[in-house]
């Protein structure tokens, strides 16, 4: 049975469920090292909790091959120190990414800063 | 060797954003790699050296130069519109030895510190706890540089300890850059480190009170600060309370601080004989745009270390009465911080709801405060006992020529020994205003230079003997202010400055604020 609905309603129910598709698949998460002093950066004037910090972003896709398992992505700026913070960030098309090439393509979006280096 | 980077960044702005200020160049000097040079020393002498290198490019230039740490000072007291040095990184740390004290000192090696000017509050903090140590008092948060801190007098909130330059026993400053400019400075009166010590860090020894109190609160004026000597204490813990009170008993005890005969107390909070215990803080908070009959305020309790409490840094994140301007844009934010709307919410509501308990060390107690925005404070230094009056009279202020869109606060410190310290009386009690930046003219409100300086205004009207915090907002340029605060104060310091650097090298460490204030003047 073919269902016809008033147009509309059908832009209100097609924006109803991107709306519920998009936004719970965008989020980010920060994780905090709560002992850390974080490495500042006296040039970074950014208006949020990255404010004199010296912030690393990392935003690529990479690419996975059919029998690769674990996928570990390498970072060295903070060499032995560790991380201050680190954020992920989720969003539509990197869920959508991942969906259509079942996984073997991910997008990988983090922010992160490293721990001072002290003496 | 330790390396410097040069950025010629036109303009600088505090971390709070109260600028910008107009500024040439920004140096950073990076430390050899321990890899390197593997001693301590070394590299702690290689970086006065590299100073000292810059100190003489900002002389050969007849400019100023200024270290900075952390830039969370209000005022512009960090800025040199010439050459702006970021500590941050330098900041090696070391306990003091049994053999580096002093013949005659009466402090125990195992309490002492030295740090490099760049070490912000949580480092040393981290540091000492690693030794079984812990400050004694830090300020609201811990992000401060350890320079900036005693530099500008950040003072706390703990009723008989002080502000953090006041467990400062030794300087090592850096006035010029010649050989003798290394300069190695104590009480006379209070010995700590042999002059050994000094000549390892290849600093010239000056042991004079006068001296070494006016270089305490020294404003970035007394040369670059490089090391710190400070004297820690034994770990121990803080138990939080937030209550709400009757407005008068808290002013009652803001007036007399006596706490043990006060018909308040908190239980479990009491001595044997049943008296309420002295806290060791004590802070209220208030919002005057509304007749409360009751106050919120704070009250934290030292007690004895023990390994195993409820992690409280889950309960910091949350609380909201701790540092004013997290108290405050916790309001701002369920109005979008539009100020008019935060103006009419403040008339109309009281504070919100008090935090529980909670306890954990000194770090933990006054933890990470993360960037509130555009945000202002000014606070005044007055005599505890003439604080319900001073209130009065700028409470009355914000309501009839504001309003601003701020709260206020009153936290009360022990009397400093350092000549131009914010904490000038027996027990001084801050009463400071935080908020949001505004824009006078679009809100058609009084703007915040008017504001601070119509409060100096009123507190002379009303004959109340105060200081301003240095590190805060305030009408620096009023005429006569620094002179009307410390009277005669202002003049030894000046003179102690003159005695400590030459002509030449009094103009390399002056700045704006000094010559605003008038304290950049020069005794032949």
């Amino acid at each position: 049975m073919l269902i016809v609905l008033p147009c509309k309603k059908a832009i209100f129910l097609l924006s109803l469920l991107l709306y519920l598709g998009i936004v719970p698949a965008c989020y980010s998460v920060r994780v905090m090292n709560k002992d850390a002093v974080p490495e500042p950066d006296p040039m970074n004037t950014s208006p949020d909790f990255y404010r004199g910090k010296l912030t690393h972003v990392l935003d690529t896709v990479i690419g996975l091959k059919l029998l690769d398992g674990d996928f570990h992505l390498i970072v060295k700026p903070c060499s032995s120190r560790g991380f201050y913070s680190f954020e992920y960030k989720v969003d539509f098309g990197g869920v959508m990414l991942s969906a259509i090439t079942f996984g073997k393509k991910r997008k990988v979006k983090i922010k992160y800063v490293c721990i001072k280096e002290t003496d | 060797m330790a390396t410097t980077t040069k950025h010629e960044i036109g303009k600088w702005d505090t971390f709070h954003n109260n600028g910008p200020f107009e500024t040439r160049v920004m140096y950073k000097t990076h430390l050899e790699g321990k890899g390197n040079m593997p001693n301590w020393l070394d590299r702690y002498n290689d970086a006065a050296k590299e100073i000292q290198r810059l100190l003489q490019e900002a002389l050969d230039k007849k400019e100023g130069f200024r270290g900075y740490g952390s830039g969370w000072s209000m005022s512009h007291i960090a800025h040199q519109k010439h050459n702006m040095h970021f500590n941050a990184f330098m900041n090696l740390k070391k306990a003091i030895s049994f053999d580096e004290m002093h013949t005659s000192t009466n402090y125990k090696h195992e309490n002492l510190f030295f740090f490099q000017s760049g070490n912000v509050i949580k480092e040393i903090s981290n540091f000492l706890f690693d030794h079984g140590k812990s400050l004694k008092a830090t300020g609201a948060s811990n992000g401060q540089s350890i320079a900036g801190c005693i530099s500008t007098g950040v003072h706390g909130s703990a009723l008989n300890v002080g502000a953090v330059q006041d467990y400062v026993i030794g300087i090592n400053l850096l006035i010029g850059p010649g050989i003798n400019d290394n300069v190695y400075l104590e009480r006379d009166t209070k010995h700590a480190l042999n002059n050994a010590f000094a000549e390892k860090i290849n600093a010239r020894v000056i042991r004079n009170d006068a001296m070494f109190n006016a270089a305490l609160v020294g404003l970035g004026a007394f040369g670059f600060v490089h090391g710190v000597l400070l004297e820690a204490e034994d770990r121990f813990l803080l138990k939080r309370y937030v209550k709400r009170v009757d407005k008068n008993t808290a002013l009652q005890l803001a007036a007399n601080m006596d706490f043990e005969n006060a018909d308040f107390h908190i239980p479990g909070e009491t001595d044997a004989n049943g008296k309420p215990n002295r806290p060791f803080h004590y802070k209220i908070f208030i919002n005057p745009y509304v007749e409360d009959a009751e106050y919120v305020i704070e009250l934290i309790f030292k007690k004895p270390y023990q390994v195993n409490y409820p992690d409280p840094i889950p309960i910091i994140k949350k609380a909201i009465y701790r540092d004013l301007i997290v108290l405050f844009t916790s309001i701002a934010e369920r109005c979008k911080r539009s100020i008019p709307k935060i103006i009419k919410l403040l008339h109309k509501s009281i504070l919100p709801p008090v935090d529980i308990e909670l306890t954990g060390t000194l770090a933990e107690t006054f933890w990470d405060a993360p960037y509130q925005g555009p945000a202002f404070a000014c606070a005044v230094g007055i005599d505890a006992a003439n604080s319900p009056k001073a209130l009065q009279l700028l409470i009355q202020l914000a309501r009839n020529e504001g309003p601003v869109p701020g709260i206020y606060a009153m936290r009360f410190v022990k009397k400093s020994e350092a000549t131009l310290a914010f904490t000038r009386f027996s027990i001084t009690c801050m009463l400071e205003i935080d908020g949001l930046i505004w824009n006078a003219k679009n809100n058609k409100m009084i703007s915040l230079t008017g504001f601070c300086k119509r409060t100096i205004e009123v507190l002379i009207a009303n004959q109340i003997p105060f200081t301003l915090h240095w590190g805060k907002n305030a009408d620096w340029s009023f005429p006569g202010l620094v002179q009307h605060m410390y009277g005669n104060d202002a003049t030894i310091w000046k003179k102690q400055r003159s005695k400590l650097l030459t002509k030449e090298t009094a103009a390399l460490f002056s700045n704006g604020f000094l010559d605003d204030t008038g304290l950049s003047e020069y005794f032949d």
